[in-house]
């Protein structure tokens, strides 16, 4: 288990996104875009990507599609909700007890005891081990019928209702897995993908589903909470379509966190390769990305593992003054918030500048 | 792309795990009994053991339990005659270790009797459990799952004698892995790490070893291996503490 980076007190943080680009009057592709170089902090709008990237270019894409992941639940504490984090087999998941969107757990739950999770019997398993408010959860086999049936999107208190599941999907989204959406991904438009490939840039896939985030919104949180493992496949063929890229000159963008944890966790000593499993390897300036020359995403809350990530990329002190600079100019945090590219290597060649670690 | 396995047809399967009592083997046996598999554990202690049972069938287990010595042919035969009343066997977990001399002691000092009976505990026995049991792993299509150590594979003074009993515990399970791949049973090796037990505090008894994690920080590796085709991770050797799992591509 590795401990994530301290949150470094003080980070900036802008305002929160409760409600979806579209409810704000704009196009998924219209939400505001910082671009980030070593030097500058830019203004764009999302759709400008045709023009800030280069034919040659590549985006590596998280084919992860949202599940309806919370579901209606009752036990002995009463009423509750499941949220689904990671199935660990069609008959296994790691899941979340909570009391309500903006109400954690941990709940009254111990192992062996039986619960009503969308409307079928399941067991309580074990406790995940150092996060007490997940655990494993046994259910039967019609369980992702009553997924479909009974589950809506997981949301948390920053949003202020509830979306159908559409509003939580991406266009690359094509194996459901994931409890949360893999957002980075999301003002992208058929529109905006066609444009982009008629430019010349290339898009290839990797899949990451992701887990549950609610660890990272908790300020009771332990400081080591241990990063947990996530399904992961990276097909050989986005291998080639990387070594492709920088053989001719092109610049390999991560489309969100999800694609540089994927794309990291099938390196071995810096080589990457083609792989399939879980992965909880933990990015941080202590360990630097090596796969990726850029990286599109969103706005991060200050304490969690993502900024570890992102400050891998890019150095936790250039970080802080873009997210100073995004906060101050009144761009919008989480998953319906605004975008960020993170160039760190722009107008420098391919080696790493001394400020980025 | 599919990250999931094919689904799991192990449900209330047959699982024995040997060293049961304590340590990796009563978290893991806890594991799989709620799992929903019928247990049958056994450990040489056999107080120890019992307590265990209780805790597993008190949280709704299917559990039995027998003591004794996993390099006694007569116990053995006693584990073998549970298996075949129970028709099948899904899951062999080879767990019982013998670490030798307490604390360690280097090779060229090792008392070879003290050699011998690590290499009995921690690879004959195991082999001898998959020779006994082959017909009911094979009905079962089951998993072998030889409990291994960081020791097999790294030159740690004092290690060497239990180190050198896992490494060949590994390149049997490697080798079983081949062999056996045709009749339907998978064999994998698993090093579960550094961990808050009895026979870690062993090694070094005056040692504070309350930093390590306890056995139960593995439990995400067992849940993540036990749902995988079986057949996808045969052969492998895997570190349950390590930051990623991998199948082939």
């Amino acid at each position: 288990m590795i401990p994530p980076l301290a949150s470094p007190p003080g980070f900036p943080m802008g305002r929160e996104a409760d409600r979806t680009p579209e409810e704000r009057g704009l196009a998924r592709d219209e939400v505001r875009l910082l671009v980030s170089t070593p030097s500058t902090d830019t203004d764009h709008r999302f759709g400008e990507l045709t023009r800030l990237l280069r034919a040659g270019d590549l985006l590596v894409v998280n084919e992860s599609a949202t599940l309806p992941a919370s579901l209606p639940a009752r036990g002995e504490p009463g009423a509750f909700w499941v949220n689904l984090s990671t199935e660990y087999g069609r008959d296994l998941w790691l899941a979340e007890p909570r009391w309500g969107p903006a109400r954690p757990g941990p709940l009254p739950i111990r192992p062996g005891m039986t619960l009503e999770v969308a409307g079928l019997p399941a067991r309580w398993v074990a406790q995940y081990p150092g996060i007490s408010r997940l655990g494993f959860l046994r259910v039967p086999p019609d369980f992702s019928v009553a997924i479909e049936h009974y589950g809506r999107p997981i949301r948390y208190g920053y949003v202020a209702r509830d979306y159908p599941l559409e509003t939580y999907q991406t266009i690359f989204g094509r194996v459901p897995g994931s409890a949360e959406m893999p957002s980075a991904g999301r003002p992208f438009t058929p529109r905006l993908r066609a444009a982009l490939e008629r430019a010349g840039v290339r898009f290839a896939p990797i899949l990451l589903h992701t887990g549950v985030s609610s660890l990272e919104l908790d300020p009771d949180r332990p400081a080591d909470v241990p990063v947990y493992p996530e399904p992961f496949v990276v097909p050989s063929t986005t291998c080639e379509a990387i070594a492709e890229a920088r053989a001719g000159g092109g610049r390999v963008i991560a489309v969100g966190t999800t694609v540089v944890r994927a794309l990291e966790s099938a390196t071995d000593d810096g080589r990457l390769r083609a792989a399939r499993g879980f992965t909880c390897r933990y990015l941080s300036p202590a360990r630097p990305v090596s796969t990726v020359d850029g990286l599109l995403t969103g706005f991060h809350t200050a304490s969690s593992t993502h900024l570890a990530l992102l400050a891998s990329v890019f150095g936790v002190r250039r970080l802080e003054r873009a997210y100073a600079a995004a906060a101050e100019r009144g761009y919008l945090w989480h998953e319906f918030g605004d975008s960020h590219l993170l160039l760190p290597q722009e107008g420098l060649g391919r080696q790493p500048s001394p400020w980025i670690r | 792309m599919n990250a999931h396995p094919p689904a799991d047809t192990r449900r209330q399967g047959i699982a024995l795990v040997t060293g049961a009592s304590r340590g990796l083997g009563e978290t893991l046996g806890g594991f799989l009994a709620q799992e929903g598999f019928h247990l049958i554990a056994t450990a040489r202690g056999a107080q120890a053991l019992d307590a265990a049972t209780r805790t597993w069938r008190a949280q709704g287990g299917s559990v039995e339990a027998l003591a004794g010595d996993v390099t006694d042919p007569v116990h053995v035969a006693a584990l073998r005659a549970r298996v075949a009343s129970r028709g099948r066997l899904d899951l062999l977990v080879n767990n019982a270790s013998e670490l030798g001399p307490s604390p360690l002691v280097e090779l060229s000092q090792l008392s070879l009797p003290e050699l011998r009976r690590v290499f009995e505990v921690n690879v004959v026995a195991p082999l001898a459990l998959v020779q006994q049991l082959l017909p009911w792993l094979e009905r079962a299509g089951g998993q072998v799952v030889n409990v291994s150590s960081d020791a097999a594979v790294g030159a740690y003074p004092g290690w060497g004698g239990y180190g050198a009993s896992k490494s060949a515990l590994d390149l049997v399970s490697r080798t079983l892995a081949e062999e056996l791949r045709g009749r339907g049973i998978s064999v994998v090796a698993v090093d579960p790490g550094d961990m808050r037990t009895a026979m870690h505090q062993a090694v070094s008894p005056d040692q504070d070893i309350s930093d390590r994690p306890l056995p139960s920080v593995t439990l995400p590796f067992w849940a993540w291996l036990l749902h995988r085709d079986p057949a996808d991770v045969s052969g492998q050797r895997f570190r349950a503490q390590s930051d990623r799992w991998e199948v082939p591509p």
